[in-house]
């Protein structure tokens, strides 16, 4: 992925730089139920860095696989719907440089 | 008694990366780390559950540059028993033919053997011939698309699974399945596991020296494929098509019927 | 039933900065370790900004300077209040340097790797799960089902320190004692690294920028120059960011990339790394009650050292020393016999006489003003402001003075102005 001055890219198109060894079971599970019923603010689609959390119809859309697993969601989650941990066998992001 | 399982497993460039030069057009490798391939692992854990069930060993054996000892430590730390890393600068630059030779002559050094598993394909070459073409060596017969096996009275009842239906093939022993990919999800490494392969440091190295090879079947002169000219794909102009509205129903309708107007069918 | 799978001297947590560098003098000085890293390799997980202060890393690794993995060493540093395209810049250049800038994936790699040469064992690809307690001492670790037992453990576990909290000896971590991080690492010409910052080969250059770099929210941006990569990303307070933010952060980053000067300076950059990590806030004030208890130490970022001065961070040298002082804690303990908190209580000593506590402690204020939103938006703009009347001229040329008092006009009162900057100097 090419920076070009000024041309801004997709948060996809920089998770696709990193290296991944990606899960077949997910580490984090979230609860649609409480996206949906108790959360109006759904601060996670704008603080989760990997954009894992995405708005869908009235609740919530999350996916594993492009976690950089910062641990920011399960600790701004104000209805503790996230149930969090690190993934296992060294699965998940490969950081190069760090 | 149980099963004497071998398991063949790849170590490959994590091919998950798309990272271009954009002056050069190069892809950057550097720093790329190699894993040992998704799918052998599938074939792994087909061998641990069926060690689990009718006892015996899982031996794995992989061929490739040293820095594959990472991929069957791995491995190791997933609870197979013994690992052999068949290594050696003359067995470099090995087509199908060559690669499965030797693993085939390695794979005769470590009888008896009962059944030997493998992945379906590799993710960076992707041919799915070396499993045909080893159990062709060592004239045993063998399957594909395998997603679980029985053994009874001497038999693998090997289950495999096509379109729609499953199949159930009975297979004498000795003989080679390759294991269906996304089937039998690897399990985690163990502390176990792991900690012992640091303290005990079992992994095996062979080089030519074990297998006396002779140069004309192995590595580089032993690959007959010549690669004559490489045709890059056409690349297909994209047409830029955006959905403008917000409902996520209609954008599915909206793209498969954009689909169907460039000739894709439904059936 | 748990299965016990081995016994060690000590267990350590996490092959971080903190967890190697205790696993390297334990096992230098002969006690059997074993580093449990839940990465695939020991600095695969880790991610910082980008500089280390190197003299406390010289003491605990000899050959430092030789060996480690250094890209720069930092000669100049910068530090600017950016509005808009407009930056006023402090800078001061020096040949004398006492950090570097380093990959931090690469840094942990060769800490874990010293601590291996020296006879620790490190074993990777397995996450740790819960401590292993018998009649409430700390014996071991569990991970899966598996117990692998020890007389100590040091927890380096780093910031989201599940392990303290599932096993209750913190309370769940809160958004105010934290910072989040986002980085990108742009590979850029060595040349050009070189030419566009004014650095001479293996001279590198720290940068923090305050202003409207961070989408409004408290905290601040940060640049660091490694020898074919350039490192740009910022650290927002969390417990702010969840008030304020309105725009994704991601974007907000790329919101200052793609912003003038970065755009420029970046130009022909590839980018090669995205990471994000979170970064702990509240030094002293999340650390857990006690930093050791019977048979347990906890070290680095899972005890809360760090300190964020906002124009500097220091995480590494503080993560990697307390690491140091808990091996030669323990040692101290295993000659009188035992590790039961009374003997470990020396962590505690050794900690409060080493730079880690001071700084911390004298710079505890420093916190609360870092977040205050005057010094991320409101002084900026009025420093920024000045600079514009002072140097913009056309005819006539204002004085300093003239130029403040119109930038604070409807702002603040230059009374309180003066009042907060010497509040703020008092505190750094
Ligand atoms: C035309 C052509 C030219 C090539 N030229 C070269 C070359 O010059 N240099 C070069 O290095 N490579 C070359 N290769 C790649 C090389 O042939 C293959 O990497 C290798 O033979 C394995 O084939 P595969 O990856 O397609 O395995 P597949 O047949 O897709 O693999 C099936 C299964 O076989 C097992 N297996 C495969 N390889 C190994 C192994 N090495 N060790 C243990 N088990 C294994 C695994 O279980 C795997 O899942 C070439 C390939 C082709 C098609
Ligand atoms: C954005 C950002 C910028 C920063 N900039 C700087 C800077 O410029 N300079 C500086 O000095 N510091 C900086 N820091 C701080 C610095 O990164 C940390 O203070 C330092 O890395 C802490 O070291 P540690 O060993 O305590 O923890 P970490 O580096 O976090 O290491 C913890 C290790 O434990 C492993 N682990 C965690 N849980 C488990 C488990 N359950 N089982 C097994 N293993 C586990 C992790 O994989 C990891 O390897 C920055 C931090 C951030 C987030
Ligand atoms: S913040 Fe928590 S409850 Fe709200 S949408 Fe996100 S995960 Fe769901
Ligand atoms: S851990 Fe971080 S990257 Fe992963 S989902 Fe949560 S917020 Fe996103």
């Amino acid at each position: 992925m090419s920076v070009q001055a000024l041309k801004k890219i997709k948060i996809t198109e920089a998770l696709n730089t990193n290296i991944w060894d990606v899960d077949s079971r997910p580490h984090i599970t979230v609860d649609y139920e409480k996206c949906r019923k108790l959360c109006d603010k759904k601060i996670c689609t704008l603080l989760c860095p990997a954009g894992c959390y995405t708005l869908s119809d009235d609740g919530i859309l999350f996916s594993y696989e492009g976690c950089l697993e910062c641990g920011t969601c399960r600790i701004v989650c104000p209805h503790e719907a996230v149930k969090w941990d690190y993934p296992l066998s060294g699965r998940g992001v490969q950081y190069r440089f760090g | 008694m149980g099963l004497n399982m071998i398991v063949a497993v790849k170590w490959v460039p994590n091919t998950q990366i798309v990272n271009i030069d954009p002056t050069t057009g190069t892809l950057i490798r550097e720093g790329i780390p190699s894993i040992v391939n998704p799918h052998d692992l599938n074939a792994v854990e087909l061998a641990l559950r069926l060690k689990e069930k009718y006892g015996g060993t899982v031996t794995a054996i992989s061929m490739a540059p040293p820095a594959a000892r990472a991929g069957l430590e791995f491995i190791m730390g997933m609870g197979v028993d013994r690992a052999i890393l068949i290594t050696d600068k003359v067995f470099a630059g090995a087509d199908t033919l060559a690669t499965s030779y030797t693993l085939a002559k390695a794979i005769e050094k470590l009888k008896p053997y009962d059944l030997l598993i493998f992945g379906h394909e590799t993710i960076d070459s992707s041919t799915a011939h070396i499993g045909a073409q080893v159990a062709s060596w060592l004239k045993i017969p063998y399957i594909y698309y395998v997603i679980d096996t029985e053994y009874r009275d001497g038999y693998i009842f090997a289950k495999r699974r096509l379109e729609k239906k499953i199949e159930i093939y009975k297979l004498p022993i000795p003989c080679l399945i390759a294991v269906a990919m996304r089937s039998n999800e690897p399990r985690p490494i163990k502390l176990e596991y792991k900690l012992r392969v640091k303290l005990e440091n079992p992994l095996e190295v062979w080089t030519n020296n074990e297998l006396q090879l002779s140069r004309a079947c192995i590595g580089l002169r032993g690959s007959p494929t010549r690669v004559e000219k490489a045709v890059p794909t056409p690349t297909i102009p994209r047409k830029k098509m955006k959905y403008e509205g917000q409902d996520v129903k209609e954008a599915v309708k909206w793209l498969v019927d954009k689909l169907l107007e460039e000739g894709l069918k439904i059936i | 039933m748990l299965n016990i799978v081995g016994k060690f001297d000590v267990v350590v947590v996490g092959a971080g900065p903190a967890g190697s560098s205790a696993a390297y003098t334990l096992s230098k000085n002969g006690f059997k370790v074993v580093v449990i890293e839940r990465g695939r390799t020991a600095g695969s997980k880790n991610l910082y900004g980008g500089r280390v202060y190197s003299k406390p890393l010289e003491e605990i690794y000899p050959e430092f300077k030789r060996e480690a993995p250094i890209e720069r060493w930092v000669k100049r540093e910068r530090f600017s209040m950016m509005v808009g395209g407009e930056l006023l810049t402090l800078e001061y250049y020096s040949r004398n340097s006492t950090s570097f800038t380093a990959y931090l994936s690469r840094l942990a790699g060769w800490m874990a790797q010293k601590a291996e040469e020296a006879g620790a064992i490190i074993v990777t690809d397995v996450r740790v799960d819960d401590l292993y307690t018998e009649d409430g001492i700390v014996k071991g670790i569990v991970s899966g089902g598996d117990v692998l037992k020890a007389d100590v453990v040091v927890d380096a576990e780093g910031v989201n320190r599940l392990i303290l909290e599932r096993h209750g000896l913190v309370p769940k971590l809160l958004p105010r004692q934290v910072a989040l991080g986002v980085k990108e690492t742009i590979r850029l010409d060595k040349q050009k690294i070189e030419d566009r910052f004014g650095l001479l080969p293996e001279e590198g250059l720290a940068w923090f920028i305050i202003g409207n770099v961070t989408g409004g929210l408290p905290g601040g941006a940060f640049l660091y120059t490694n020898t074919t990569t350039v490192s740009l990303g910022m650290v927002v307070f969390l417990e702010e960011a969840c008030k304020k933010v309105q725009k994704h952060v991601f974007d907000i980053l790329e919101d200052l990339r793609t912003s003038q000067p970065f755009s420029d300076i970046l130009k022909d950059g590839v980018l090669v790394e995205y990471g994000a990590h979170l970064t702990p806030e509240a030094g002293l004030d999340m650390a857990p009650k006690k930093l050791y208890t019977d048979g347990l130490l906890v070290v680095g970022d899972a005890a809360g050292f760090l300190l964020n001065l906002g124009y500097t961070v220091r995480g590494v040298d503080f993560a990697a020393y307390s690491g140091y002082l808990a091996a030669k804690t323990i040692i101290k303990a295993h000659s009188e016999g035992n590790f039961k908190a009374e003997n470990l209580s020396v962590y505690q000593k050794l900690l409060e006489e080493s730079f880690i506590i001071r700084e911390l402690r004298r710079h505890r204020k420093i916190a609360k003003l870092l977040r205050s939103s005057e010094l991320f938006t409101t002084y900026p703009e009025i420093f920024v402001d000045v600079a514009r009347k002072l140097f913009n001229i056309e005819y006539t040329s204002p004085t300093l003075l003239q130029s403040i008092r119109e930038s604070i006009k409807g702002k603040t009162s230059l009374l309180s102005l003066i009042v907060k900057m010497l509040s703020l100097v008092r505190a750094l």
